[in-house]
């Protein structure tokens, strides 16, 4: 099906552009250029205002993490991995470790369960406060910018608190999380988990994350110029996607309503009530919305999640010498970008024998040179952002 | 005091101080403007702002910025058509400083009272317009090329409606002059925009377009074109688009409050008030609308050159035409 | 708030529902099916490789494309360890991963190719979004995707050459300076540790 849009797309392009019979330019967007989230490089063929196809050129931060990981044991890989979408780098922790227990038969004990679901959430806030800062900038607004990232500060503040970092917090330990913060070499390690008064703290910036989710709605929904450059603007429909493996907002915004944190079970999510966002049309905007209300669903968990955290410890049982049974096992995660997952496969080491990483950023920019044929150059950058990806996260 | 009478008297003198008043003036006021645009987008944004340089509120701010331009290297790039690179600069600035000459800032304050004084600030102001698309062409890059030629389009057709908008000023007044104009509003009792809120709002509209400022920044566009035709720029040639800005804001507010503001007048104050008083009230409403153009640059995304053109063809055009309509029978009639 | 069911009790409620999927799709596909950890994997043979997604995609609604890469097989090592196990034959693993957008079911699809030349059809007719998985597999482990309409590199600059994800290949900065990682690790001391760091 996807197969028809294209060919349907083409055929209307055709007729479009018959007629022009002057010179095409190749316009080199990137790799160094204000609005491509790092290095992304897009080669277009434009004539004057408009584009008529465009191919993204990947690469310029690949890590080979997938190598890497090859020699690396399973706690260092923590380490490696949270500097994949590095906006986000809590949550890209989670579906690895998941991965790593699974094979294992490792009990995962409950309380770490909820540390691990709380900093995931705010990983997605905070996430998603980028996004909201960093799209209208590149539609030309820059007020919006202070009024998120102002919120997303106290977040982070909140991570490095439990976590001690506020983008690479590589907190969590295969069976739990990590047990003791903040005891040095001398002390004697104490059991200590959340800073004290980070309940109240948390609850305190959740009132203000949905202020200032409010705010931005007010500043952005309510513009105007913003509608005329997003409504209708890179329509993306639900088959085509799919077939690209368009995943996370990007996904619901197209229609689908599918949200991994339903029907995967790598965290508790199924005992706290939210709901799924969906666009109607699939354009920028919805992918703008769809986003906005994830934040307010996000606010939604951690409020209910903090009330229910249980006592308990945070480690289970684990041997010092951290060694995987051999197998595999494919494990994704809804991450603020979509679909993050980790096939793993073990041969019994103290490291994997292969890891590929899904990472949902590549698959979502993958359809750019579908959603960028015969647009303006104005809207590539409109689509470009809507979409949301982060250069670590394509490249990996 | 005599002595410095008879020597302004003297025509080569006195256009001198002319002269140097005008080359004060635009780093003046483009300072102040750049200094408030600073602060103020950082009040709205929850910012401080400059802080530390001067001392106290960072006042000093926009003249260490200056000094730094001014050191900076002069590059030009290697493909680039040199001459015409080095002197667009130049030609953005002029059709600036040109336009400080029929602003009147009192009775008897203006450096030239033409009598076709607003058909001389619409015609010189165009100058920019080259110098614009002088440095786009120029530069020998495809992002500066695109900016220039957005420019380009942008500027004419929002030169349209920016002269169809003063029409009806003109109309009303019967004279072309600036003080003229001013006059005929102190005579009238009432400025302008009482009867004229159309022209001015189009006028307006089309004087934001005109300075490339947000939400019709298109030509520089820093998220799709880099910096649109400043890309290749910096030193004191930016320095130069830079004031230029800040100073054409200063002129083009300072037009449209002697339209449609009643300039330096303020009912209620005889004329001598004016003629001390005459500068500050003019500065004062120009700020006002310096102040609008300032919030409006940090509150809105911009257009895309399509919806910028149909904005100034499909509505400020033909509302203008019909503003003028409206304004020339009501003239007949009334 | 009630507390959670651990992880593995839920795999195995999760993993029954889902065998009759499996053996059905296996059935239609022509493969067998293997079911760990909650995830179903359908190895089916190389000559049925489109064939199977395009059924997956249309009689199963596995419309969603997540990802596809391989796995390489090998006892020839340059980093890292060797094959443990000594009965695992010599090859490349493609596997690719369908979902659908509605239940959460999800497919593994693997198919084993020559370790040497590893050739098979692209998906990109099926899936387009398969296009740039392959390109990376294609780079990466030296995979010939049939008909595929632009099979350039995607990450690795035009001039490079090998394929870095094969076993075969070194990885360079480990040549000059062997730390750290995994062979690294210092044997733990004798004494047993029994308490658990924080628990």
């Amino acid at each position: 099906m996807a197969i028809d849009q294209d060919t349907l797309r083409h055929m209307s392009e055709a007729s479009v552009s018959v007629e022009l019979e002057t010179q095409d330019m190749t316009l080199n967007i990137g790799p160094q250029h204000p609005s491509t989230h790092g290095v992304l490089r897009l080669v277009a063929t434009v004539d004057g205002e408009r584009v008529f196809g465009v191919r993204p050129v990947i690469g310029y931060m690949h890590r080979g993490y997938e190598k890497l990981s090859e020699v690396r044991t399973y706690p260092q890989i923590t380490a490696l991995i949270n500097r994949i979408d590095w906006v986000s780098g809590y949550a890209n922790e989670v579906p690895f470790i998941v991965a790593a227990e699974r094979l294992m038969e490792l009990e995962v004990p409950e309380r770490a369960q909820f540390i691990r679901l709380i900093l995931t959430e705010m990983a997605r806030i905070s996430s998603h406060m980028v996004f909201m800062a960093s799209y209208p900038l590149e539609l030309g607004a820059a007020t919006p910018l202070f009024f998120a990232l102002r919120e997303r500060e106290r977040l982070l503040d909140l991570l490095e608190g439990v976590t001690g970092g506020r983008f690479h917090p590589n907190f969590n330990r295969i069976g739990g999380v990590k047990p003791n913060a903040g005891a040095g070499p001398t002390q004697k390690k104490t059991p200590q988990d959340l800073p004290a008064g980070f309940f109240e703290e948390t609850r305190e910036a959740m009132e203000r994350i949905r202020h200032a989710a409010d705010q931005l709605e007010d500043l952005i929904a309510g513009n105007e110029i913003i509608r005329a450059r997003t409504k209708g603007i890179g329509v993306i429909p639900p088959e085509v996607a799919v077939a690209y493996g368009l995943s996370g907002p990007n996904l619901r915004a197209s229609g689908v309503g599918f949200d991994l944190r339903k029907t995967e079970n790598y965290l508790p999510y199924h005992l706290f009530d939210f709901d799924i966002p969906t666009g109607e049309n699939g354009d920028c905007y919805d992918r703008w919305w769809v986003r906005l209300q994830e934040i307010r669903q996000s606010c939604r968990i951690i409020e209910q999640a903090i009330d229910g955290v249980p006592e308990g410890p945070l480690q289970a049982k684990v041997p010092k010498v951290i060694k995987v049974p051999a197998g595999e096992v494919y494990v994704r995660a809804e991450n603020p970008k979509g679909e993050m997952g980790y096939y793993l496969v073990s041969d019994g080491g103290q490291g994997p024998y292969r890891l590929k990483i899904r990472s949902a950023s590549f698959s979502n920019i993958s359809v750019l040179p579908w959603a960028l044929e015969n647009v303006l150059v104005p809207d590539i950058i409109a689509i470009m952002g809507s979409l949301d990806f982060v250069l670590g996260d394509v490249d990996r | 005091m005599d002595v410095i009478v008879d020597l302004f008297s003297n025509f080569w003198v006195a256009l001198l101080g002319k002269i140097l008043l005008v080359a004060l003036m635009i780093p003046l006021v483009g300072m102040v403007i750049g200094f408030a645009e600073m602060k103020l987008s950082a009040k709205m944004q929850n910012r401080v702002g400059p802080y530390f340089a001067g001392g106290r509120w960072g006042w000093a701010q926009l003249i260490a910025d200056g000094v730094k331009f001014f050191q900076k290297e002069d590059l030009i790039p290697a493909d680039a058509d040199r001459p015409v690179f080095k002197t667009a600069p130049i030609w953005v600035l002029v059709g600036t400083v040109a336009l400080f000459v029929v602003i009147p800032f009192g009775p008897d304050l203006i450096f030239r009272d033409l009598s076709v004084g607003i058909f001389y600030a619409l015609a010189i102001s165009s100058i920019s317009t080259i110098g614009v698309l002088m440095a786009g062409w120029s530069s020998a890059n495809k992002y500066s090329l695109m900016g220039g030629l957005r420019a380009a389009g942008q500027l004419i057709a929002y030169e349209l409606p920016l002269v169809l908008a003063v029409v009806g000023s003109v109309i009303l007044a019967g004279t072309m002059s600036m003080t003229g104009i001013v006059e005929a509003q102190i005579e009238a009792g009432y400025p302008y925009i009482v009867v004229q809120f159309v022209g001015f709002g189009i006028f307006m509209v089309a004087a934001l377009a005109e300075l490339t400022r947000i939400p019709f920044d298109m030509p520089i566009a820093e998220s799709e074109l880099v910096m649109g035709y400043l890309t290749e720029y910096s030193g004191f040639r930016f320095l130069f688009f830079f004031l230029a800005e800040f100073a054409n804001m200063f002129t083009l507010s300072a037009i449209a409050v002697t339209l449609f503001l009643g300039g330096y007048w303020l009912p209620g104050l005889s004329e001598t008030q004016l003629a001390y008083l005459g500068p500050i009230i003019l500065i004062a409403k120009v700020f006002v609308l310096v102040f609008a153009m300032i919030w409006f640059r940090w509150t809105f995304p911009r257009f895309r050159e399509d919806q910028l053109q149909t904005l100034a063809w499909k509505w400020l055009i033909p509302l203008a035409l019909a503003n003028i309509l409206v304004t020339a029978t009501l003239k007949v009639v009334l | 708030m009630t507390s959670s069911p651990s992880d593995t009790e839920q795999a195995e409620q999760v993993a029954h529902p889902l065998q009759d999927f499996a053996d059905e799709l296996a059935g239609a596909v022509g493969g067998t099916v293997e079911i760990a950890f909650d995830s179903v994997k359908v190895s089916v043979p190389a000559e049925n490789w489109v064939q199977a997604h395009l059924t997956a995609r249309d009689d199963y609604d596995l419309v969603f494309f997540s990802f596809l890469s391989a796995i390489d097989w090998a006892r020839d090592v340059a980093v890292g360890d060797p094959l443990a196990d000594e009965e695992v034959e010599e090859r490349i693993e493609v596997i690719s991963s369908v979902a659908d957008v509605s239940e959460g079911k999800r497919v593994t699809f693997s198919c084993d190719l020559d370790h040497a030349t590893p050739t098979i059809d692209s998906l990109v007719e099926v899936y387009a979004g398969a296009n740039w998985h392959e390109r990376e597999a294609a780079e990466m482990f030296g995979i010939d995707f049939r008909g595929h309409p632009d099979l350039t590199l995607l990450y690795l600059p035009d001039s490079f050459e090998g394929n870095p994800l094969r076993k075969s290949f070194p990885l360079l900065s480990r040549e000059v300076k062997p730390w750290p990682g995994k062979v690294d690790v210092e044997a733990m001391p004798e004494k047993p540790s029994t308490e658990n760091p924080g628990a």
